[in-house]
Order: C-alpha cells, then sequence, then structure tokens
C-alpha cells in the first residue's frame, strides 16, 4: 500500500467551504437535539409561569442546559441564553409566588 | 306556570343557603380554614371589646393583670373620643391616639409585657395555632430542590469534563495521522478564512470536530468529521448505556472530475449497509443488495455489500482490501465509492425539477478505538489512499461500462417521468409570463397601428387555442 510518487499538488488546493445546509433540517449528519431541547424547554418554562408548576420550571432548566451542551459553534449564541433565562425565570418566579417545597407530578 | 315555578324554587334555595351562613358559620371555618382562630378572635374583637380583654387574658395566661387593666381602660377613653369629634374639637384629636386604640395593635403590646413573670407554680399554658404547611420552614422538606440543584451540578461537572476527554481525543487523533496527512495534502487544516487563522482541527461542537485537507492528485479535498460521543451531556451518556454507541470517524473525499469509472458500491457491517440502502439516493437507486457476500466476495461475516456492476465490485474487493477489512472488522463501519453521490433521498421530491447535482465520491466510516490507541486506525486511512489510487486505475469492461450507461439512462427517465406534470406545468407558466410581458410592451408603445395589429393576432391565435380540434382528413381527388 505504500505510495512512491508524491502526491501532493499545491496548484490543487481547494479551500474549505462550510456546508450550506447547516441549521437545516435533513442535512446529512445533522443533530437535532439541540433544536428540540429548545422547544422542549420553552414549553416547560411557558408550563411552569403559567400553570404554577415547579417542576415544569426545573425540567426546562435541565432541557436548556442540554441545548447548550450540545449547541454546535456555529450556532446562535443569542437563542441558547435566551431559552435558559426563561428557564431560569420560570424557577423563580414560581417560588417568588410560592415559596414552599415542590410537589412532584406523581402526588398531587 | 313553570317560571313562576322555577323562581320560586330559586328563591327558596337562596333562602337556604343564606339560612345557613348565618346559622352556621363556625362550623364550616372549623372543618377546613387554618384561620379559623384568627377569625375568631377577629369577630369577637370587633364586636365586644371586653371580650377581647378576656379573650387576650386568658390566652396570655401570666401577666395579663397590667394587659386587662390597659383594655379595659381603652373603650372608656374612646368614648370621651367620640364626644369631642361630635363637637368638631380637632386640637384634641391626638395624632397618635390610635396607638391607645386597642383595635389598632390587637395583641401587640401583649407580647412586651407577658414575657417577664415567670410562675414557677403554674404551668404556663401555651397555645400553638396551626399554622398552614408552607409557613414552616424545614429544609428537609425542599430535599426535590436539593435532588435538582445537585442534579444541576453534576451535569455541569460532567459538561467540562466530558468536553476536555473530547477535545483531547481529537487531538490525539490528528497528531498521530497528521505525519502521514502531511505527506498526502499540500494543505491540511482549513478554516475557511482568508488567512488561514486556524490550521488544524475545527471544533463544531463540543462532540464534532472536522478537519479539511486538500491538494493531492485523484481528489479536491478530503474532510473528516470526528464524531464522538456527546460526553459533554450526561443524559445522552446515560442514553448510551442502553444503545452503547463508539467515537466515529467519517471521512468525505471529493474524487476528481472523470477520475473513477462510473458504478456504485458499498461495503460495511450489515446494520450500517442496511441504513444508507435506504437513506442515499445513490444507493437506492443504482445497487442492489448482494446475497451471500461471504461466499461471493470472501468479505468477513457481519459485512454487507451493496453492489450495482458486479465486475467493478469484485475488483474493488480485491485480495489487499479483502485482508484489511479481515484484519480491521471491528474498526471499519462503512465503505461507500460512487459516481452518482447527490446526498441523502429527499422527502418532497415533487418540488425539484432538476435532476439533483451529483459527485463522484469515496465516503468511509471508521470507528475509533476504545481506548485511545489511535495507532492501531493509521493504517485504514492508508486504506483509503490506497483506494483512491486503485479507483485512478481501474477501468470496466465493455460491458460493464456499457450496463452502467443503461442504469444512468434508465434512472434519468424515471427522474423525468416522475416530474413530467409538474415540468408541464412549469413551462405552461413560463409561456404566460411571456405573453403578458409581450402585452405590456406593446401596450406601452405608442404606434396603435401596431397595438391593433397585435391585438388581432392575439385574438387570431386565442381562437385558434378555443376552436375544436378537429382531425384533417384528406379526401382524395377523384
Amino acid at each position: 500500500m505504500s505510495i512512491t510518487v508524491d502526491p501532493r499538488r499545491k496548484e490543487k488546493i481547494i479551500r474549505y467551504k462550510a456546508p450550506k445546509n447547516q441549521g437545516q433540517s435533513g442535512g446529512a449528519n445533522e443533530d437535532m437535539m439541540p433544536d428540540y431541547m429548545n422547544i422542549l424547554g420553552m414549553i416547560f418554562s411557558m408550563c411552569g409561569l403559567m400553570m404554577k408548576l415547579k417542576w415544569c420550571a426545573w425540567f426546562a432548566l435541565y432541557c436548556s442546559c442540554i441545548s447548550f451542551s450540545s449547541s454546535r459553534a456555529s450556532d446562535d449564541a443569542k437563542q441558547v441564553l435566551s431559552s435558559f433565562m426563561l428557564s431560569v425565570s420560570a424557577v423563580v418566579m414560581s417560588y417568588l409566588q410560592n415559596p414552599a417545597a415542590m410537589t412532584p407530578p406523581w402526588a398531587s | 306556570m313553570r317560571p313562576v315555578f322555577a323562581f320560586l324554587l330559586l328563591g327558596l334555595l337562596c333562602a337556604c343557603q343564606l339560612n345557613n351562613a348565618n346559622v352556621n358559620p363556625e362550623s364550616e371555618d372549623d372543618i377546613d380554614n387554618d384561620f379559623a382562630e384568627f377569625d375568631d378572635d377577629f369577630v369577637e374583637a370587633s364586636y365586644d371589646n371586653s371580650a377581647t380583654a378576656e379573650n387576650a387574658d386568658s390566652s396570655k395566661g401570666l401577666g395579663g393583670s397590667v394587659v386587662s387593666k390597659e383594655k379595659v381602660d381603652a373603650p372608656v377613653k374612646r368614648t370621651v373620643d367620640n364626644d369631642d369629634d361630635d363637637d368638631g374639637l380637632v386640637e384634641n384629636d391626638d395624632e397618635f391616639e390610635h396607638f391607645q386604640d386597642e383595635e389598632e395593635f390587637e395583641g401587640y403590646d401583649a407580647g412586651d409585657t407577658m414575657e417577664p413573670p415567670i410562675d414557677q407554680k403554674t404551668e404556663p399554658k401555651l397555645k400553638i395555632p396551626n399554622i398552614p404547611l408552607h409557613f414552616r420552614t424545614h429544609w428537609d422538606s425542599y430535599w426535590m430542590e436539593m435532588i435538582m440543584v445537585a442534579g444541576l451540578l453534576a451535569y455541569f461537572a460532567n459538561f467540562f469534563a466530558g468536553k476536555a476527554k473530547n477535545a483531547r481525543l481529537a487531538q490525539l487523533w490528528f497528531s498521530t495521522h497528521k505525519a502521514l496527512l502531511d505527506e498526502n495534502f499540500a494543505l491540511v487544516g482549513d478554516d475557511g478564512k482568508v488567512e488561514n487563522e486556524n490550521p488544524g482541527l475545527i471544533k463544531e461542537s463540543e462532540s464534532l470536530y472536522t478537519l479539511w485537507c486538500s491538494g493531492r492528485t485523484c481528489c479536491e479535498g478530503m474532510l473528516v468529521e470526528l464524531k464522538m460521543i456527546k460526553r459533554q451531556d450526561l443524559v445522552s451518556l446515560v442514553a448510551g448505556l442502553m444503545r452503547p454507541q463508539l467515537d466515529q470517524a467519517h471521512i468525505k473525499i471529493e474524487l476528481s472530475r472523470g477520475l473513477m469509472d462510473t458504478f456504485v458500491f458499498a461495503v460495511g457491517s450489515k446494520k450500517t449497509i442496511t441504513k444508507v440502502f435506504k437513506e442515499y439516493t445513490d444507493l437506492t437507486k443504482f445497487c442492489s443488495l448482494v446475497a451471500k457476500p461471504e461466499e461471493r466476495y470472501n468479505v468477513p461475516s457481519g459485512f454487507g455489500v451493496l453492489s450495482e456492476i458486479p465486475e467493478a465490485t469484485s475488483a474493488i474487493l480485491e485480495s489487499r482490501v479483502i485482508t484489511a477489512l479481515n484484519k480491521y472488522q471491528s474498526y471499519i463501519d462503512y465503505l461507500h465509492i460512487s459516481d452518482q453521490f447527490s446526498g441523502q433521498v429527499q422527502q418532497e421530491e415533487g418540488s425539484t425539477l432538476k435532476q439533483p447535482e451529483t459527485k463522484a465520491v469515496l465516503l468511509a466510516g471508521f470507528n475509533l478505538p476504545k481506548h485511545a490507541e489511535m495507532e492501531t486506525i493509521k493504517p485504514l486511512l492508508l486504506l483509503i489512499f490506497y483506494l483512491m489510487e486503485r479507483l485512478k486505475t481501474y477501468r470496466m469492461s465493455k460491458e460493464g461500462k456499457s450496463k452502467a450507461d443503461k442504469n444512468r439512462l434508465r434512472v434519468e427517465e424515471e427522474f423525468l417521468k416522475s416530474t413530467h406534470a409538474a415540468r408541464a406545468e412549469a413551462a405552461a407558466q413560463r409561456r404566460e409570463d411571456k405573453r403578458k410581458q409581450e402585452k405590456e410592451r406593446v401596450l406601452a408603445e405608442d404606434d396603435p397601428e401596431k397595438q391593433r395589429r397585435w391585438e388581432l393576432k392575439e385574438q387570431k391565435r386565442q381562437a385558434k387555442k378555443n376552436a375544436p380540434k378537429m382531425k384533417r382528413l384528406a379526401v382524395k381527388s377523384l
């Protein structure tokens, strides 16, 4: 398998172009995890805020953490930040309104 | 009669309700109102001052004498004040009078006065009111919050540890293969900026690193994607316990135009092969799954082969490649060679009128070793370079070539057939647009003669279009 002739060709250099379909669905190796988690986090935050469900607010915080950890470097950092802020505010608001300890969803 | 009866019934019900409310306010309170006792005190205090004094007295037990004295005095004082108010003597109206008003601070000064005398003989009678549950701040009732916060801390600790490990593994891969890459490519590592600021791996996410190499014979460029396990994400790690994953390196080489003969071929682990067979357009349209590939092509068991032209497949799977496949069976996920690569199967096929652009590519997926012994998979990159050279030299026979051409023609025809209606519609739309433009142009012109002529022409055309289609019969002249 050894190659005797030098295969390098300087004149054939083509610069790297980032794939165009990045961020769109259906890409070959697209990871949709951060987007799903973002949406899920938003839904949970809303549930936490509107229905005063503390566990929802906590779940939202977890979702935004997952979204943050698996986001791409090229992704918009603002989106992750806003999701974080929303979930944190959901937790804070739910404890400001009612400082009692959380009741898990299975114990009504 | 009916409405009157209904009204009577309603009135009766209301009366019953009111009666109940008047007669039995306490019974309800006692059942489920936590503040029942406070309410009682309030009711008594507001309607009967002397009773309040007594109540305070009884509830406080000791040191009540001073308090009761004050409280008995208070109502008397107030009656005097009330008289003054009637006369309109404002100067007598003390600003701080409400401090004397025992209704204002019910039981406020009682706390101060009841403390000092401690009587040893009679045990103090303590009355503990029922405080609602959520006013008690017991930290152990917040156990779920503690678990949540601990979970978050664990998540972030794992995030930093996993991120560092992934970065270390990727860097290890790069440093192991750098010498080989430098020997083969004029450009190794490119970040896509005008000045190549960061030659080396590019971090796409915490678990995905890419490397672009270019400047070699046979190919335009090579993109290596190091797809690591998502070590930075604790949830993915836990999910990985159920369905184990491996670190992978995906290599995509864009071959020079016309370098390879026209055929599509793939070999890999059976699981991956069945997956890519459905996913990629070229494999779906050109290839068929080879039955019993172990006997036919000598590939190791557990491998599947997708082949378009059998002779090309056997030419690629020659003894050296088979040896490599056998030796590195656990590390090779798939090899995919195609001159018609156009990515994944599109879901909405009707919307595309043009056939997707195809490229000649060599794709490969390798599993990285578990214990970071990157040296063991170094020969796999050599295998890739060898395959590239092989594709350059290999030429199919005439029969094979004609079969491949026939296949490409068939696929093209199928595509044209499937999009026929859509293309006809698009063509009609184009024609219509063209006519509209022409009309606008003619109307914009000043020459009325020209306009009339155009209108005449248009009318003729419309008439011809609307006229029933008839078959013209040739009448034989006798």
